[in-house]
């Protein structure tokens, strides 16, 4: 058996502490830990973490729980019909549950308004504002010269006539 | 606020000790008694009602506690639970076991509280709750100073450790080291499936024995 300590079943260790691999695997692993000090390591760690948890004991629950959570129940029973018919319907409301929809529905406008603003086409850019004649006859005169110019260049590269 | 004495650390259950065929039976026993007690509930038997805070408060209570770590807020969320239980009578209906729904609205209270960022505003309470309750277990157990102050550290760094992993690992853990819950059981808790739980379970452990090995 391969080492799980230094491979991605590490989680056996973890297991086999717990008591939930089946009983070959277990056998198996127990037997590899005989051999091996990571996984030794790692079962033993694992239970000084258990008992270092139970250093932690729950407080007593105070003598008069019992009395308020019934004078909430009373306090519900005698509520108005329309009241536990609305608290049916409706979930418990925090002050939190108001705010953080509107903080979330304020962000989602705002990065909807930038990004139409950002993307959305400008009129100059859509219709090419008209050019004065004599510019368009330069840029005209330009062209036919460039390709005049590169047709030469193509001759003079292309190989001699024997 | 006061904490229970520290209960033998050799004499808590392992969870490679929760097998048993005594224990199973009386825990399918238990869990059939909850159901019937519910819908007695149900029919308007407020004494069933009684019986089964009596049998869940302490559980929900200190599950609570552990995830929020403060008293009072714990106890203001379990009332929260209990009366949703209460509410809910008239459609009980036993398709899941009673403490799985139990868990389920504790750990849905619990996580909205934290998120609601409550915790931050009562994080100073935190360590004086803390420190009270230590003075008065010095006055209750008669230990030496010394013990008490080391005590107090390892009670700290637990605490820390557990505050410090992410929300669901924390359930997770809480319901497996501290209630006993099944991992089928905290599957359904959490809604997930339990191999997801079990890799919430070893990643919590992971991140506890990198600060709590050196304790025990």
């Amino acid at each position: 058996m391969s080492c799980p300590q230094k491979s991605k079943e590490r989680e056996i260790a973890f297991e086999y502490w717990a008591g939930t691999l089946d009983a070959a695997r277990a056998a198996g692993f127990a037997r590899h830990m005989e051999q091996c000090g990571d996984c030794l390591r790692a079962v033993t760690e694992q239970r000084k973490v258990w008992e270092a948890l139970g250093y932690w004991t729950a407080p007593v629950v105070s003598a008069d729980f019992n009395a308020r959570l019934y004078a909430r129940i009373a306090a519900e029973e005698t509520a108005p019909a329309w009241r536990k018919w609305l608290r049916r319907i409706t979930p418990p409301v925090s002050p939190a549950s108001f705010w953080k929809p509107a903080v979330s529905l304020a962000a989602a406008c705002a990065v909807l308004t930038i990004g139409l603003t950002v993307h959305l086409p400008k009129p100059a850019q859509t219709s090419p504002r008209p050019q004065p004649v004599a510019t368009q006859q330069a840029a005209s005169q330009v062209d036919i010269e460039q390709v005049a110019n590169a047709l030469d260049e193509l001759d003079l590269l292309a190989p001699a006539k024997i | 606020m006061r904490e229970n004495p520290p209960q033998d650390l050799a004499t808590q259950p392992q969870p490679s000790a929760n097998g048993g065929v005594r224990k199973d039976m009386e825990a399918v026993a238990a869990l059939e008694r909850d159901a019937e007690l519910m819908l007695r509930v149900r029919e308007g038997d407020d004494t069933s009602f009684a019986l089964l805070l009596e049998r869940h408060r302490g559980p929900v209570v200190h599950f609570l506690y552990r995830m929020v770590q403060n008293q009072p807020v714990s106890e203001e969320l379990a009332q929260e639970v209990f009366l949703r239980v209460y509410r809910s009578r008239a459609t009980y209906e036993p398709t899941a076991k009673f403490t799985t729904w139990l868990f389920r609205i504790a750990t849905h209270l619990a996580l909205n509280w934290i998120r609601d960022g409550k915790k931050e505003r009562r994080q100073e309470s935190l360590d004086e709750d803390l420190l009270d309750g230590m003075d008065r277990q010095v006055a209750d157990r008669q230990k030496t100073i010394e013990q008490e102050m080391v005590y107090e550290v390892k009670l700290r760094e637990v605490r820390q450790a557990i505050q410090a992993l992410p929300e669901k690992q924390r359930a997770a853990v809480l319901m497996h080291k501290y209630q006993d819950v099944e991992y089928s059981q905290i599957a359904r808790t959490l809604g997930c499936s339990e191999s997801a739980v079990k890799s919430l379970l070893f990643r919590a452990y992971e991140s506890l024995r990198a600060r709590l090995a050196h304790m025990a």
